[in-house]
């Protein structure tokens, strides 16, 4: 086990009834990191996702963050997941969806960062005062993105981001996730992009049928994963490989 | 307290949301009338002493099916718009989330109850001890609403969090809820006749509602996340090897 991990999964195993969906999955997440998990669709990515965040025990196996075994009320103000659907009240400005989760963390005694300036970190400050049911789809990815970040978490959880962005929005997105590296986070990102995930992560997972079936780390030297990647994706017909020379 | 100061903030963002487009307010209160309107027609030519006998039916069915209606949709924003996740993710005690949509169901069943008391009074002349004693009225509708309130909102929980189809709620709902109802119907009719042990019948409501509320906040988060498994897994790949 890594002592330096954050977050450490050892055995994790999770079936649904006869179905197994993970099987005996290990894996390390340290802290000033950004592991990219790819997997084809069915993988597990989501359910690992799920159980990472504490919202399904695991049928097997230990999740270890911080150390606690437990996803208690302090855990969860210490990480933070931004899922690929958009989880915002429709009927409440961004302001107003940012200031419920600010005062809900406030009541448990966690600090949040000023509203206003992290909308406007996202590029939504414009529209603070509109309802989110107004919003596309990519604006809403970036007010779910603001909603996490609110806690400076030390765990960033984000399944599938990409997928609602336009160009500029990847862009801003992967800014924002290597600054929140260089703070000192750990992030996990979720896709089934590889041309996304070779962007921004310093590591990348391939997870195929519910194991860890490879990994790669960024080359320090030239900054790209090499022919590894492409071996790996080249196991996944889903996964796209073009950005990777 | 902790937990309750959420669920209160909680519950005022739904209050909040649902006063900007009254979806479940307006659906509710109009089939509260609705359901009024035919039992009224139904049950106008009943004779004025058949009539305590079914007034409190028709209120406490009445209070039955909003509820059902009702909590079909409250956890429709959350599960339209996944916000359950995010509140699920966030540092809130899950409790409060159980309380703030138990409180939210229970301040619309009270005004649908409101519409309800008001019509029967309007209509029936056995129905007037409500009009004669409001507070223990009030205290008879706000106890027997409560607990259908406690126990409903678990289960529309987990129907919601599991995708769920919303006619399972009602075939879980209503005989769970049967023995509050029960307690309420027979609160009523004491109420109704002017016997004494309405207050005796009152407190075993409430003693029902206290059961409903600590089994509903106990089994909420279980209900919506699972429960981890006791023997970890060292252990079992131990017992296999062995």
């Amino acid at each position: 086990m890594d002592a330096t991990a954050l977050l450490s999964l050892r055995d994790i195993s999770k079936h649904f009834g006869r179905l197994s969906v993970l099987r005996g999955l290990d894996l390390d997440l340290r802290g000033g990191e950004i592991v990219g998990l790819i997997g084809a669709n069915g993988a597990g990515k989501s359910t690992l996702l799920s159980i990472i965040a504490g919202l399904m025990p695991p049928s097997r196996g230990q999740r270890l963050f911080a150390g606690s075994e437990g996803v208690g009320r302090d855990e969860r103000a210490r990480f933070a997941v931004v899922s690929h659907t958009a989880q915002t009240y429709p009927r409440l400005t961004a302001l107003e969806n940012l200031e419920l989760f600010a005062k809900l963390r406030a009541q448990a005694g966690c600090h949040s960062e000023p509203l206003l300036p992290t909308l406007d970190k996202l590029g939504l400050g414009y529209a603070a005062d509109r309802q989110a049911g107004t919003f596309s789809r990519g604006m809403l990815q970036r007010l779910a993105l603001a909603r996490a970040l609110l806690g400076k978490p030390e765990m960033l959880l984000l399944d599938e981001p990409f997928t609602a962005l336009d160009r500029p929005g990847r862009t801003l997105l992967a800014s924002v996730l290597a600054e929140e590296r260089d703070r000192g986070a750990a992030i996990l990102l979720i896709s089934h992009d590889l041309e996304a995930l070779v962007s921004v992560a310093d590591r990348v997972v391939l997870l195929e049928q519910g194991v860890i079936a490879g990994a790669v780390p960024r080359a320090p030297d030239n900054d790209t994963f090499g022919p590894r990647v492409r071996e790996l994706a080249g196991r996944m017909p889903a996964v796209r490989v073009e950005a990777e020379a | 307290m902790v937990a309750l100061r959420q669920a209160w903030l909680l519950a005022v963002n739904d209050l909040r949301q649902e006063a900007r487009d009254l979806e479940l307010i307006l659906t509710s209160s109009f089939f509260s009338l609705v359901v009024l309107i035919m039992l009224g027609m139904s049950f106008s030519a009943l004779g004025v002493s058949s009539q305590p006998l079914a007034v409190p039916g028709m209120l406490w069915l009445s209070v039955a099916f909003v509820g059902a209606l009702t909590l079909g949709r409250i956890f429709t924003r959350e599960r339209e718009f996944d916000t359950l996740r995010a509140l699920l993710v966030a540092p809130v005690e899950r409790v409060s989330i159980y309380l703030a949509k138990a409180f939210v169901t229970l301040v619309i069943l009270l005004g649908c109850s409101f519409i309800t008391v008001l019509g029967l009074t309007l209509l029936f002349p056995a129905a007037q001890p409500f009009a004669e004693r409001p507070w223990a009225t009030a205290a008879l509708v706000l106890m027997g609403c409560t607990a259908y309130a406690g126990v409903g909102t678990l289960f529309a929980a987990g129907l919601a969090s599991s995708s769920g189809k919303n006619v399972l709620l009602s075939v879980i709902l209503y005989p769970l809820t049967m023995p509050s109802l029960l307690f309420a119907l027979v609160a009523t009719r004491s109420l109704l006749e002017g016997h004494e042990s309405f207050t005796t019948y009152l407190g075993q409501l409430t003693a029902t509602n206290v059961l409903a509320f600590v089994v509903g906040a106990w089994l909420f988060e279980p209900v919506l996340v699972g429960v981890p498994q006791k023997r970890s897994g060292t252990a079992r790949a131990a017992r296999r090897r062995r």
